[in-house]
């Protein structure tokens, strides 16, 4: 169903497209290699938390390091997962929300705005748990959970949720404006 | 699809013909959809605490609905089974309503583009909407947990709301999948 009168999409900017199909990329390359390297990574993991035995609370006891390791090692592999959602999730969430914003956003400044913040939030996000899971054998735990926080989720997150909530809203302005029109 | 003005700087030419887009009522249910669960996950990782809380009071508030006995062992298990239900409910509704929203995004999309009739559309579009409520179900039934307990939390948000949005959406993409079939043959 073409032309007429019918109200049309605008494609977004080139860049915000190749940004998140960039993201949907590496979210199945990394699904892909968390399944072929699994051993490989886990091991590097494991050798990495070892060698920081102060950092996880090692104590020289086979039966309680076992039980502390496999605990980080689950959270490293859960990272890994989370990334591999996230980042398929997170490109389609910019290419269906940016579209709306470059279709319905009437001011090219706001629509801008909007879509930066969109790209800029849904693909920086889902890195934040590449940087978790990597920073779990350097930082233990919470210190790497608390650094891929404050360094990636909060920022990126909270870019997706305000710019989300802005074109919820100029989206319902939008409706009203047309019906009064 | 068309971009914002063909030969402008930074606009790219993805298809030569323009692509209706669906009312925007119903890209606005996607787009809150998508607001909701977004805004649900940041809920449950930096007010994980306050959460947990809140169900505790609210299971400690419901006592004979949870069928406290008054033994503090078993009553402390029912207490952490009902939050971990509810928690449960919280990320089922993040997940979903992520995953529900741009479902009814693209698939809306599609019934825009390629369905002719304007009746069917909107027969298509009530279904599909009703569909994309679907992870509403799921505050539902967390909350149910909480206020009539863990079974009859469940049955009832599953039975009276999961159920038939689960119902509507299922029949919408149905639908979608027919008329695309017929315009076809």
């Amino acid at each position: 169903m073409t032309g007429g009168d019918a109200p049309t999409w605008k494609v977004p900017p080139r860049w915000v497209l190749l940004v998140a199909v960039l993201s949907i990329v590496a979210a199945e390359v990394g699904g892909g290699a968390m399944a072929r390297y699994k051993v490989e990574l886990t091991r590097w993991a494991r050798a990495g938390m070892q060698a920081r035995p102060e950092v996880h609370g090692l104590v020289g006891v086979r039966d309680v390091d076992e039980r502390i390791l496999d605990e980080a090692l689950v959270k490293f592999d859960a990272g890994l997962r989370l990334f591999h959602m996230h980042a398929e999730g997170m490109g389609l969430v910019i290419i269906a929300t940016s579209m709306v914003a470059a279709t319905v956003i009437p001011s090219p400044a706001a629509s801008r705005a909007i879509i930066a913040l969109l790209t800029a939030g849904g693909a920086g996000y889902p890195v934040g748990y590449l940087v978790w899971s990597a920073l779990i054998p350097s930082y233990g735990l919470e210190r790497a959970k608390a650094l891929a926080e404050w360094l990636v989720w909060v920022p990126f997150g909270s870019a997706t949720i305000v710019a989300l909530w802005c074109l919820v809203g100029l989206v319902a302005w939008s409706m009203l404006a047309r019906r009064r029109a | 699809m068309t971009n914002a003005g063909p030969g402008t700087a930074g606009s790219f030419l993805i298809m030569s013909a323009t692509v209706t887009r669906p009312p925007l009522a119903v890209v606005l249910v996607a787009l809150v959809m998508l607001a909701l669960g977004e805004t649900a996950g940041a809920a449950m990782s930096r007010l994980k605490p306050e959460i947990q809380r809140y169900a505790a009071a609210r299971v400690a508030a419901n006592p004979a609905a949870h069928g406290f006995s008054g033994s503090a062992e078993y009553d402390d298990e029912v207490r952490e089974r009902a939050i971990f239900t509810a928690e449960a409910g919280l990320s089922f509704f993040h997940l979903h309503g992520e995953g529900v929203g741009l479902v009814l995004f693209f698939a809306s999309a599609l019934v825009a583009a390629r369905v002719p009739r304007r009746r069917t559309r909107g027969v298509l579009y009530l279904l599909l909407v009703a569909g994309g409520l679907f992870p509403l179900g799921y505050l539902a039934y967390g909350a149910a947990v909480l206020e009539l307990g863990r079974d009859a939390g469940i049955e009832l948000a599953e039975r009276w709301i999961l159920a038939p949005l689960g119902v509507s959406a299922i029949a919408g993409l149905a639908g979608l999948w027919l008329a695309l079939a017929r315009r076809r043959a």
